[in-house]
């Protein structure tokens, strides 16, 4: 049966001083493909080694499923060996000299399973992984995705209660990345096992997870499903790490011809002399002059990504705005750019409202 | 399991026990590694019927002196302090020499291309490997022939030819890691190979120029083979060459050879000590395909 | 990285060094094979007795010094150099392993351990003819530190000076030289450690492995690369070993510890025989190319890999 993991009250002190982890709590439900998604050096794969029992927590506890494996404040810590987690890791650790059915049955043969039970076992999962043929290989004679392969493989062989994955696709080629993580999600959704993956990659996140964990600098800045962290970020740091292109961000005061424009309501502004004022590019749409919109604009520069334009749109007092091209306009053209959204942060960062339009 | 907790990574040997044992055997060990240095250092000064009534790890009675390393400096026979002086003759211009000329051949190496450079490179590692003794008859009269034999030139000579090929494998494995791109900035701007070599390729590898100076001077110190075979003159002998004589004909006289060895080792050890860094990388060096 | 090419300027980058090599190294190497057949490969001297031919490597063959089927059979000393630097191989090579692979390993795990590696170094820092006198002087009877020991555990009756007594000599040689050679040995296992990838080990204590199945499975197999150099160097070096048994037992007593280095140096220093010390000179050789071979395979892959 699957089985959660609860973090809770996790802090990370490096000596001399460097804080990797600050006060992480989290309830991650049995089955649950949990992403954490945070930039390089957030704490994410501190968190990871904290799971799997190769690094100790400076203060809190882990439990997995109802077994706490390690509380610092009541001296409880349980060996990796007997956690029954598996992990792949981010340059995917295989053994060199060791083909990929001794990878593969490393963690069996270290349980003294018998040898026939060990073979059904990982031809079982090597061809649930599609490589049932390179079983036979070494590690140096194989492609990145297939070793990647080969690495989940050896993770899941146990059976474990909880599946652990670091960065497991950032040394995939962008094209390979996509199908490794509908793998991944497949995979994951019918095995029904408990994973935990971490990227740096909000792509991989928002592809894989059921719920993600966006951290910072060690700390937790919010916890939901994708689109809660799309729709509402909780702060500016969310709002401008989450969304491809990156959300227009403005620091302004609230006398600022933009906040006014935008009819930002007096309840909201209240109490403060400046105001985030973060604006998606998908939300927002830069339109010929005449049409209905909230701001006046010449368009600076012309982008395609993918199939979509988007338009760099200087709307005056230092401020430019990216925004969807939805008209004919060039560089130099005037147009007129209406907004469906604004997200509104308090100077200190955290989310005031949202307005639709 | 508490002392995983609180050194905060869990440990691959276990128990505190088990790691406590570890530290005390392994320094018990280390120490018991070195104590024929320390033995030899106490025998050496003190007297030496001091060391052969009491033993030199006895702590009384300890009358300490620097007689033994007086009588070894200024041995009538063979004068140690003239033994150094002698070692700094040789060992510094065969330093510089084959450094100097391997650096050319290992940059030849590293960037040149060359029809059969892979065989001579094969050729270079077979060398290196050759025994002393594969060559030192036909050395020997080829130097007789010269007038070059118990010469300190003579030995220079055979010292710098035979640190070559170590030395240019070495540099070229340190070149071969250097950015082209600043050599070709250089070409770029005009300048010649050798510019090129003396301007941006020497100044870059310095580091590396430094170990392979110091760990060949610390062999061409140590080597006692060639000395033996190429030098007569009790005027002319290296240090190593003279300590085996230094030795006595019936009874061993270790207060005599204690304080020797203690001088023959000295510049080493201090080479060793003061440049740990590129005599470790040189060492590593030597071995292995760095 | 697209190669340079070649012109006559760029030559004179190897000539310095050719004309040293050829004169001072290759030239050598070929005429002390030519003399060792007999011929005379240095104009203007008388050092050849023999008619050209294979004669000294068959006098080599049957001098006692060389190889002592008598002593072989009897299991006594001297067997010959040959076969005592067969010994030190099969002695010297295994202990000189296990002694480097454990250090390196352990001493991640203690307190001061890099002074303890640079303890053990010094061996290979020190001239090895001052390594010799330090062997004889650890093994004196009243002096060396061995003895001490045997004495300090009950086994006083052991203690004597054992580098002057046939049974003993060439083996108290051996050991010493594991003494010596270690720091050699445990330097290439701890770099070798140093450049391992944590995570597969850590990805093996996750999958359960305790310390010893680490050790067995994981470490050692990827550490061969590096096993592979430092076997070629050690045979290597006891092969050519000469200066320990020079300042020590000089071969003796009565050739107990003689090793090839040394009777050729014999055949040259104290016969004059320069034809006899040429062909031990070059048999030498041939017992150490195979391993030279091996070495500059394992180098050339390396290099490519
Ligand atoms: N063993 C360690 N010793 C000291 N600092 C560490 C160690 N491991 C990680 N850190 C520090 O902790 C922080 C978080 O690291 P990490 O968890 O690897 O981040 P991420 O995986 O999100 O990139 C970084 O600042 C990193 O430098
Ligand atoms: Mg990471």
């Amino acid at each position: 049966m699957a089985k959660g993991v609860r973090i809770a009250g996790v802090w990370k002190v490096f000596p001399p001083n460097v804080v990797a982890l600050k006060d992480i709590s989290v309830e991650i439900r049995p089955g649950e493909f949990f992403v954490i998604l945070g930039p390089s050096g957030s704490g994410k794969t501190t968190l990871l080694r904290i799971i799997a029992g190769l690094e100790i927590p400076t203060r809190g506890s882990v439990a997995i499923g109802d077994r706490e494996v390690v509380n610092v404040e009541k001296g409880v810590f349980v060996e990796p060996r007997d956690r029954n987690v598996g992990m792949v890791f981010q340059n995917w650790a295989l053994y060199p000299h060791m083909t990929a059915y001794d990878n593969i049955a490393f963690p069996l043969r270290l349980k003294r399973m018998p040898e026939e039970e060990i073979k059904k076992r990982v031809t079982e999962v090597a061809e649930a992984l599609g490589i049932a043929e390179l079983l036979d290989r070494k590690p140096g004679h194989m492609s990145g995705g297939q070793q990647q392969r080969v690495a989940v493989a050896r993770a899941l062989v146990k059976q474990p209660d909880v599946l652990l994955l670091d960065e497991p696709f950032s040394n995939l080629d962008a094209r390979i990345r996509v199908t490794a993580r509908e793998f991944v999600k497949e995979l994951q959704k019918k095995l029904g096992i408990t994973t935990i993956l971490v990227t740096h990659d909000q792509a991989d996140a928002f592809a894989v997870g059921d719920r993600i964990m966006v951290l910072r600098r060690g700390e937790t800045q919010q916890i939901g499903v994708p689109e809660e962290l799309y729709s509402s970020p909780a702060n500016v740091f969310i709002a401008n790490f989450i969304g491809d292109p990156p959300t227009n961000i403005y620091k302004l005061p609230t006398s600022h011809r933009l906040v006014k424009s935008l009819g930002i309501p007096q309840g909201v502004e209240e109490g403060y002399g400046e105001l985030y004022i973060g604006i998606r590019p998908d939300e927002a749409a830069a339109l010929k002059p005449g049409d209905e919109g909230h701001l006046e604009g010449r368009v600076v520069l012309v982008e395609y990504v993918g199939s979509r334009r988007y338009a760099k749109v200087d709307v005056g007092d230092g401020v430019s705005l990216k925004v969807l091209l939805e008209c004919d306009a060039n560089t130099g053209d005037p147009v007129r750019v209406r907004v469906q959204k604004v997200h509104v942060f308090a100077p200190s960062g955290e989310r005031l409202a949202t307005l639709t339009y | 399991m508490r002392r995983a907790l609180r050194s905060g990574r869990p440990g691959l040997i276990g128990s505190p026990f088990k790691i406590l044992v570890l530290n005390v055997v392994a320094w018990a060990v280390g120490v018991l590694w070195i104590t024929p240095f320390i033995g030899i250092f106490m025998t050496s000064i003190r007297p030496f019927r001091e060391v052969v009534l009491h033993g030199w790890w006895s702590p009384v009675p300890f009358t300490p002196t620097l007689k033994n390393y007086v009588d070894a400096l200024f041995n009538p026979m063979f004068s140690l302090s003239r033994g150094i002086i002698n070692s700094f003759i040789i060992a510094v211009p065969s330093t510089l020499i084959p450094v100097g000329i391997a650096a050319l051949t290992a940059y030849g190496f590293a960037r040149f291309s060359l029809p059969v450079k892979r065989y001579l490179f094969v050729t270079i590692l077979f060398l290196m490997a050759v025994p002393q003794q594969m060559m030192i008859i036909p050395i020997f009269f080829l130097l007789k022939d010269l007038h070059l034999l118990n010469t300190y030139l003579g030995l220079i000579l055979v010292h710098s030819s035979w640190g070559i090929p170590w030395i240019t494998f070495f540099l070229k494995n340190y070149f071969s890691l250097l950015p082209v791109e600043l050599e070709e900035a250089a070409r770029v701007d005009g300048a010649t190979d050798f510019q090129v070599f003396r301007k941006v390729v020497l100044p870059l590898a310095l580091p590396g120029l430094i170990s392979a100076s110091v760990l060949q001077f610390a062999w061409v110190w140590n080597d006692f083979f060639f000395a033996l075979m190429l030098i007569f003159d009790p005027d002319k002998m290296v240090v190593t060459q003279m300590l085996p004589r230094l030795k006595g004909q019936y009874q061993v006289d270790w207060g005599l050879l204690s304080s020797g060895s203690v001088i023959a080792m000295l510049a080493p050890l201090l080479i060793y000590a003061l440049f740990n860094r590129y005599y470790m990388r040189g060492f590593r060096g030597w071995a292995m395909k760095g | 990285m697209t190669s340079l090419r070649m012109s006559p300027t760029r030559i004179s980058f190897f000539i310095p060094a050719l004309i040293l090599i050829l004169v001072f190294v290759v030239y050598p190497i070929i005429a002390t094979i030519l003399l060792s057949l007999n011929i005379n490969p240095i104009p203007g001297t008388e050092i050849v007795e023999g008619a050209p031919g294979l004669e000294n490597y068959v006098k080599v063959v049957s001098d006692k010094r060389f190889l002592n089927p008598k002593g072989v059979e009897q299991a006594s000393f001297p067997m010959g150099a040959i076969v005592h630097n067969v010994i030190w191989i099969a002695i010297h090579l295994p202990l000189t392993l296990v002694v480097g692979i454990l250090f390196a390993v352990f001493l991640q795990y203690v307190k001061g351990g890099s002074i303890i590696r640079s303890f053990i170094f010094l061996g290979m820092v020190i001239p090895m003819i001052v390594g010799g006198l330090l062997i004889q002087f650890s093994f004196d009877k009243d002096l060396g530190v061995v003895n001490l020991l045997l004495k300090a555990s009950g086994l006083g009756f052991l203690a004597k000076t054992w580098t002057i007594y046939p049974d003993t000599a060439l083996f108290s040689l051996i050991l010493g030289s594991v003494w010596l050679w270690s720091g050699f040995t445990v330097t290439m296992y701890s770099a070798g450690l140093s450049s391992l990838p944590r995570e597969v080990i850590e990805a093996a204590i996750v999958d359960g492995a305790d310390f010893k199945t680490i050790l067995f499975k994981i470490i050692i197999p990827m550490l061969k690369p590096v096993t592979l150099t430092v076997v070629a160097m050690t045979i290597l070096w006891d092969l050519k070993i000469f200066d320990i048994v020079y300042a020590s037992t000089q071969g003796g007593p009565g050739g107990a510890s003689n090793v090839l280095a040394l009777l050729m140096y014999e055949y040259f220093a104290r016969l004059g025989d320069y034809a006899m010390s040429a062909t031990v000179a070059t048999i030498l050789t041939l017992v150490v190319i195979p391993v030279v071979l091996l070495w500059i395979r394992s180098i050339m892959r390396g290099g490519e890999g």
